[in-house]
């Protein structure tokens, strides 16, 4: 061989050994944030927090808003004429109290808490081991806040569940009974409470205030005797609570109506909201309620699902001259905006809405069959925008000052306290539902603000607690269901969540 | 990893570091020639030829089989040249040549290919050879060639004669139902819709369980690349041993396109074309007109402001018959040394739904250089495919079926009809004023150069660039049940995928008197880049933009624009020995050892071996008597690949993504959350297959065929799992989980069932059986007893599954409540005892069938007499379920009056809401002559140039034999969810094209 071949062999062999070095396989990420390189400033924090008030969504208005309000007495989602939301009985069985480990509805909004916590703890972590951030401790208070919220609705609704609040703990957790999560919320609440922000502004709207932790503290107090009967009732501290709420700048809004129009981020009366945004998660409150032929008669640009209405009874106990009864139910006919006629439903019967819901067809052996399209009155709290073109921006109050003034004068009653105190607060809500001052209280009983939660409150997710408060939930519904089994007291823990963690024991009768 | 700032980015480092690597290559490349140029004499002119002007003279010949009986349309071609003919019904032929032409080649289908060397005789007798079907057959395998003789593994190879004829889209449509083990299902009607391609059955539950294409050695190609006419033959590697060499997307076979090339002194010209048109074959039959006010009076409904008058079949209001034509040219050539091929194909089809067309052109150069005394052989192809297509929108089938037929398409004054009842609104004007509208391109430019260094050893190079993409465009219309709510909607959606591709191999042979050995090692690099953007806007004030002028809508909100990149890479070294001793014992080994950037950082790198032997029996003394016997193989094979296409890249890094928006103080603002549960453990898919099989010939190839058995383990089941929260952010994880198995066998036969002559019949029949069990879905991180999956939507059937993935069940398991029927006040008789308790409830639920089929079969059919070529095809299906979806939907007469339903809901007597159960499950066995063609064969006797000209008349789909009462017992058959006809199922079609292959 030549010299020059073997010094060009000798290349070859080289730069063929080059290619030994291209074995790197790092990736490069474009479009998202790697966690080490982001959260460096508050700007960044912000819209890392962020994600645990969008948990709240799950409240409202499908998961909770179905437990709470189907399983009392104020709605029902029927199934129609044809079969339409039948969905495996899931609805059935919550107004029948009939429901299982494996109900839809029970496992979806057990599975909305567990994942707000989770990610709470999450960001807790986050946020705890970032050196770089200012007012550290009033963020970890405010994630502990959202944190306790969640931990209030699994304390109401399932009782029994696993406490978890460090991330880094892998091991899978086990159930701490419902007088344990009673204290963990308390303790939780009490920690925070004055370290959260105090301010009601429009910066502080949509967060964990110290207005937002007390109204919590007032709620878990208030039904303290349910939640944690060994510890005997808390009805002064209920009240302590709630007048903390009260000395801060919150407002009975003299429009009743302000609390729910499209633009209620403005209304002074609510304390903590579910904030809503069409291009990101909205309120679908009309699709679940409105008729199919509603949507065009009322100007909706929206697809209609003709699902919950009001249970009959619930509405037939307003006073009519109650302005409310008008401002919380749709019923009547729908027309055609072009022709003035009454729309036909697809079962040929003029689409009239009527408070009536009655069972016609299709009967299952246990009673339940399907009711017409039209029957039933339609959920109208939350004013409906002519135009509105997807999710609409109502926010969804899961606290606000009317619910707090009836709470105080609930308990001042339950002990012995001052009823002129409590009349007066009861009348405050009274008197913006009524033009005529003669339908205002000279002095109320315990049923008296009973019934006003109920007139006040409709459609806000405190029909079922209340209920229970009062010992009314399992009774008899005539037309619906006899007297229900104790166990229904609290919802089972869901088959699903069970079988990811064998930890989790079963509330008793599931 | 790192993010960079914008004056680094990222995407031109990543095109540096390539174009790095290509250079290092190319340098590499330089060299290894040099070293082999420097022995060569330098080219000169001694040798170049001289034109000059020439005498011609006459040849006659006959040409017949080794039988002595003629064969009418041989072609007879002079060598190098565009002179030729075809020989006449009695098998002779005249055809005028140059004076000095000194080779003629003769062929002929089904025959071996003959070159004859002219001395001074004007009279030929050709005397064709049967090709013997195997042995001699050259089939490609991963990174080369083998004779079918030298394989050891399972391999099919189909070539162009045997290939299916008519309407055919991609590739997999020529040799649909050819292959034991290869189901090609389409699930639809719809032009535009892929076919599900499953070779061996599902062997993966997230990651895609597609065969991974190869074409002309580039492995991981779109069928779309390709046109059917470009292809010459299609190697399918059924099993480990063969696939492995592919190592980490192997796990669901290979195939492996060849596609035309040009030849060395043969110069052509052809032409083919066909025009078809389709006709649906069935549609759903909905009440008409009269029935509905039958049924309305005869149950006392009052149908005033339901009954408009109309008498409309809102299906047929929106099919038509479908026309398509398709136009290839193509041009061979070549000399000395170089050859070229060179075609452009034209596709137009329109679909039998009104807003279904596709539209495509492929063009496709490919040229052969061959330098240094034949020692460097370069490969230059460049590649063009673009794509006008339009999918159809199914949401329009849904309206279709519930639009009463007494609601008219328009009013009487001219006006549209529309509704806003729940599914309802008008479909013939939502297909009149919308569009969705796809152009896609893809091209490629690809080189390859095989350069001989010494005796035996050779050195190759792959070198790939491609870039696909995709604009959509998309525009509902504000008056039309679509975009009435957004009054108007108008979408643009664009994607581009940049695939950049080294590979570089070596092999050496080495024949030694009873040993021929073959070495081959190599290495590859593989970058993806994939970047997105879209916007959508909403709320027109006029209709007239459509998706050209998205800022003029007036509702703009976040998140109505978008973007994305992402990238992945693999790397992979890999070697393969092959082995014969004495021509009867094969022996092949092949490793690959693959690293994905997709995988957590210490599970990137997987090995994939196999091993293979092959034992030529009828070479043993104990066989070697027996004359009927042609030829016995046996062979044995075991092999480990991978899976992990259908995977996004970054799920094992933790990512914040975009998350919604939050609400701080009167203003939104963008939220940030982890993406997901990252995974750092995140693997490889594993499946090892086991092999064992036998090749025959018998009767000098009279009979041959194959038959094979095969045990495949997939382990590391790649899948979405449900974990616990808390302690997990997220409810679902990627992770490797459970384990699947796959065991069948396949049976090949083919024989020429008469040869007589100028008669000639042959038939090829296959069967194959697989069953598919998922052996686990769990492991010591992981629990899950069970995923139920597939949507039941119906009316009032929220959240409700169809199938279940489960532990010693196979995929598809349909899961559901028992019906024994339906008693006589109209309720389901249901089993509800299963939980052992009285009362239906979802425990109840059970195993009520499976989407699988025990059996698929393919029977294939050639006639020849004399110039005639029939040529017809079933294909079949044996032992599987289908759930009949629209049925179940739409038998009931829960709707009426107000939206449509199918007849027999009349005659079903089903009086209660409709629910998911085994009363729609069917039998969805079926048979069909899936392909006939009639072609005949013109003795064109040379003149005007004609080479050969072939006209054909071909049906498709002509009929279905099946116990279904759908619509067509062949549906989607992907996912975990498979073997159900939906109520958006597009129609099936029947296709009649007439054809011609004209070549000069």
């Amino acid at each position: 061989m030549k010299k020059s071949k073997i010094f060009i062999f000798i290349a070859v062999v080289l730069t063929s050994l080059g290619y030994s070095g291209c074995t790197n396989l790092d990736e490069e990420v474009y479009d998202k944030l790697p966690v080490d390189q982001f959260g460096k400033n508050t700007k960044e924090v912000n819209s890392l927090i962020a994600p645990i008030y969008r948990t709240l969504k799950g409240v409202y208005p499908a998961n909770f808003f179905y437990l709470s309000e189907c399983s009392g007495d104020m709605a029902i989602t029927p199934t129609r004429k044809g079969g339409d939301w039948w969905d495996g009985g899931q609805f059935k069985e919550l107004r029948l109290h009939k429901w299982s480990p494996g109900n839809n509805s029970v496992t979806s909004a057990y599975n909305s808490a567990t994942s707000g916590i989770t990610l709470c703890n999450k960001i807790f972590v986050m946020i705890n081991e970032n050196p770089s951030i200012e007012n550290k401790e009033m963020i970890l208070a405010e994630i502990r806040g959202v944190r306790a919220f969640w931990y209030l609705m699994l304390l109401d609704y399932y009782g029994n569940v696993p406490i978890v609040t460090d991330f880094n703990d892998k091991e899978l957790p086990s159930t701490k009974s419902r007088a344990d999560v009673y204290k963990f919320v308390m303790d939780e609440l009490n920690a925070i409470k004055d370290k959260v922000r105090a301010d009601v502004s429009s910066a502080s709207y949509g967060k964990i205030t110290k207005g937002v932790v007390y109204t919590m503290l007032a709620k878990l107090y208030l039904n303290a005797q349910v939640w944690n009967p060994a510890g005997g009732a808390k009805w002064q501290e209920c009240i302590a609570a709630c007048n903390e709420v009260m000395k801060l700048p919150y407002l009975i809004e003299p429009t009743w109506k302000n609390s729910f129009i499209v633009k209620n981020q403005n209304s002074q009366e609510i304390i903590f909201p579910v904030v809503f945004s069409t291009s990101d998660g909205g309120n679908t409150i009309a699709q679940r309620t409105l008729h199919y032929l509603a949507a065009p008669s009322l100007g909706l640009k929206i697809g209609t699902w003709n699902g919950v209405c009001a249970m009959p009874d619930y509405v037939k106990a307003y006073d009519p001259a109650d302005k409310r009864l008008a401002w919380s139910f749709l019923t009547g006919p729908m027309k055609n905006p072009a022709t003035g006629e009454t729309y036909i439903t697809a079962h040929g019967r003029p689409l009239i809405h009527t408070v009536d819901v009655t069972m016609k067809y299709g009967f299952d052996s246990d009673g339940w069959g399907q009711v017409e399209q039209e029957d039933g009155a339609r959920c109208w709290k939350w004013e409906f925008e002519s135009g509105q073109n997807g999710d609409a921006e109502n926010d969804f109050a899961i606290y606000r000052l009317a619910d707090v003034y009836l709470m105080k004068a609930e308990a001042l009653i339950r002990a012995n306290g001052d009823i002129a105190e409590a009349t007066r607060l009861v009348n405050v809500i009274r008197s913006r539902a009524f033009d005529s001052p003669s339908k205002l209280k000279t002095s109320v009983t315990l049923d008296d603000v009973y019934k006003e939660r109920r007139f006040e409150l409709a459609w806000e997710i405190s029909n079922r607690q209340d209920m229970i408060r009062f010992g009314t939930f399992l009774n008899a519904i005539p037309g619906w269901k006899g007297v229900t089994d104790a166990r229904y007291l609290l919802f089972p823990i869901p088959r699903t969540a069970r079988d990811a963690n064998p930890n989790l024991t079963q509330n008793p009768g599931y | 990893m790192k993010m960079k700032a914008l004056k680094s980015s990222p995407f031109r480092r990543a095109g540096r570091r390539a174009g790095r690597i290509l250079g290092l290559v190319i340098l590499n490349f330089l060299g290894w020639t040099l070293l082999v140029s420097a022995e060569l004499p330098l080219p000169s002119d001694a040798g170049r030829p001289v034109v000059v002007q020439q005498a011609r003279k006459v040849l006659t010949g006959l040409v017949t089989d080794s039988n002595g009986m003629p064969i009418p349309g041989a072609s007879v071609v002079v060598k190098g040249t565009m002179v030729g003919t075809i020989t006449g019904a009695d098998g002779r032929f005249t055809l005028e040549v140059p004076q000095d032409a000194a080779v003629v080649t003769v062929s002929f289908v089904g025959m071996k290919s003959q070159d004859l060397v002219l001395g001074n005789q004007t009279e030929l007798k050709v005397v064709m050879e049967d090709e013997t079907i195997g042995l001699q057959e050259i089939v490609a395998v991963g990174y080369g060639t083998q004779t079918r003789r030298e394989i050891s593994g399972s391999v099919t190879n189909v070539s162009e004669k045997n290939f299916n004829r008519g309407v055919t889209r991609t590739g997999v449509d020529l040799l649909k139902g050819k292959v034991a083990g290869l189901t090609i299902t389409n699930g639809s009607g719809d032009v535009t819709s892929e076919q599900t391609i499953r070779l061996r059955g599902t062997s993966s539950l997230n990651a895609s369980s597609q065969p991974f294409i190869v074409v002309d050695g580039v492995p991981g190609m779109s069928l779309n690349s390709v046109a059917p006419q470009d292809i010459e033959s299609i190697s399918v590697l059924k099993d480990a041993s063969a696939a492995a060499i592919y190592g980490s997307r192997s796990a669901s076979g290979v195939i492996l396109i060849t596609t035309k090339k040009g030849k060395r002194d043969q110069t052509s010209i052809e032409y083919e074309g066909y025009v078809a048109v389709d006709n649906v074959t069935n549609k759903p039959e909905l009440l008409n007109a009269a029935e509905w006010r039958d049924y309305a009076s005869k149950n006392n409904i009052s149908t005033t402001g339901l009954d408009l008058g109309g008498d409309t079949d809102w299906f047929g209001e929106i099919m038509r018959t479908g026309l398509t034509h398709n136009h290839s040219l193509s041009m061979t050539g070549g000399s000395g040394s170089h050859n070229y091929r060179a075609s452009i194909s034209y596709l137009d089809q329109q679909g039998v739904v009104n807003d279904n067309v596709l539209e495509r052109y492929n063009a496709r150069l490919s040229f052969n250089q061959k330098a240094f005394d034949d020692k460097l052989d370069l490969t230059f192809t460049g590649v063009m495919t673009q794509r006008n297509y339009s999918p159809s929108d199914t949401r329009n089938f849904v309206l279709a079926y519930n639009m009463i037929p007494v609601y008219p398409v328009k009013l009487a004054d001219g006006s549209w009809y529309d509704n806003q009842e729940y599914d309802q609104g008008n479909p013939v004007r939502n297909i009149e004023y919308n569009s969705r509208d796809n152009k896609s391109n893809l091209y490629f430019g690809n080189i390859k150069a095989d350069l001989d260094l010494f005796a035996g050893m050779k050195a190759s190079l792959n070198v790939l660039k491609q870039r696909e993409s995709n604009d959509y465009g998309q525009y509902y219309d504000s008056q039309t049940e679509r975009g009435r709510n957004d009054i108007g909607y108008a979408q643009r959606n664009s994607w581009m995928a940049d695939k950049q591709l080294l590979e570089t191999t070596l092999n050496y042979k080495k024949v030694l008197e009873n040993h021929n050995m073959n070495f081959l090692v190599g290495y590859s690099y593989e970058d993806n880049y994939y970047q997105s953007m879209g916007a959508q806007n909403r709320q027109f004030v006029t209709d007239l933009f459509a998706y050209n002028n998205l800022g003029a809508g007036e509702n703009l909100r976040s998140g109505d624009v978008w973007s994305s990149k992402n990238m992945s890479k693999l790397i992979s070294f890999f070697g393969r020995v092959n082995y014969t001793l004495m021509g009867k014992y094969v022996i092949a080994a092949s490793v690959r050892r693959d690293g994905s950037s997709k995988f957590g950082k210490n599970h990137r790198w997987g090995t994939f071996p196999s091993v293979s032997a092959a034992w030529h029996m009828k070479e043993e003394s104990f066989l070697r008597g027996v004359n009927a016997l042609d030829d016995l193989k046996f062979r044995i094979g075991y092999g480990v690949s991978g899976n992990q296409d259908g995977l996004s890249p970054y799920l094992s890094l933790p990512l914040y993504g975009r998350a919604g928006q939050y609400y701080d103080n009167g203003k939104w603002y963008t939220a940030y959350q982890f993406d997901q549960n990252e995974n750092p453990n995140l693997r490889w898919e594993q499946t090892s297959m086991f092999n064992i099989g036998l090749d025959y010939s018998l009767f000098k190839g009279r009979i041959n065929g194959s038959i094979d058995y095969y045990d495949k383990n997939t382990k590391d089941l790649l899948y979405t799992y449900s974990v616990p929260q808390p302690p997990y952010l997220k409810g679902t994880m990627m992770a490797n989980v459970g384990s699947m198995n796959n065991k069948g066998i396949e049976f090949l036969i083919n024989g020429d069932v008469v040869r007589n002559g100028d008669f000639r019949w042959n038939a090829s029949f296959n069967i194959a059986h697989n069953k598919n069990e998922i052996t686990s879905l769990s492991n010591d991180q992981f629990t899950t007893s069970a995923i139920k999956t597939g949507d039941a939507w119906i009316r009032g059937g929220s959240n409700n599954t169809t199938h279940i993935v489960e532990e010693g069940k196979e995929v598809g398991t349909f899961y559901g409540w028992l019906c024994k029927g339906i008693d006589e006040n109209g309720k389901y008789i249901m089993d509800d005892m299963i939980d052992g308790k009285a009362g239906l409830t979802d425990e109840d639920r059970t195993y009520i069938g499976s989407a699988q089929p025990d059996f698929t079969y393919g029977l294939a059919n050639i006639i020849n007499y004399k110039n005639w070529e029939l040529n017809f095809f079933f294909r079949g299906v044996y032992g599987n379920d289908i759930l009949n979806f629209s049925k179940m939907s739409y038998a009931t007469t829960q709707w009426l009056p107000g939206a449509n339903v199918l007849k027999e809901a009349l005659t079903i007597g089903l009086k209660e809401s409709p629910r998911y159960c085994s009363y729609y499950i069917e039998d969805g066995s079926f048979l069909r002559l899936d392909n006939a063609s009639l072609a005949y064969n013109f003795d064109t006797g040379g003149k005007y140039g004609i080479n050969r000209l072939r006209v054909y008349l071909t049906g498709q789909n002509l009929f279905v034999i099946t116990k279904y009462t759908g619509l067509d017992p062949e549906v989607n058959m992907s996912g975990l969810d498979p073997g159900v006809e939906g109520r958006e199922f597009y129609p099936k079609s029947r296709t009649i094209s007439v054809g011609v292959n004209l070549s000069f």
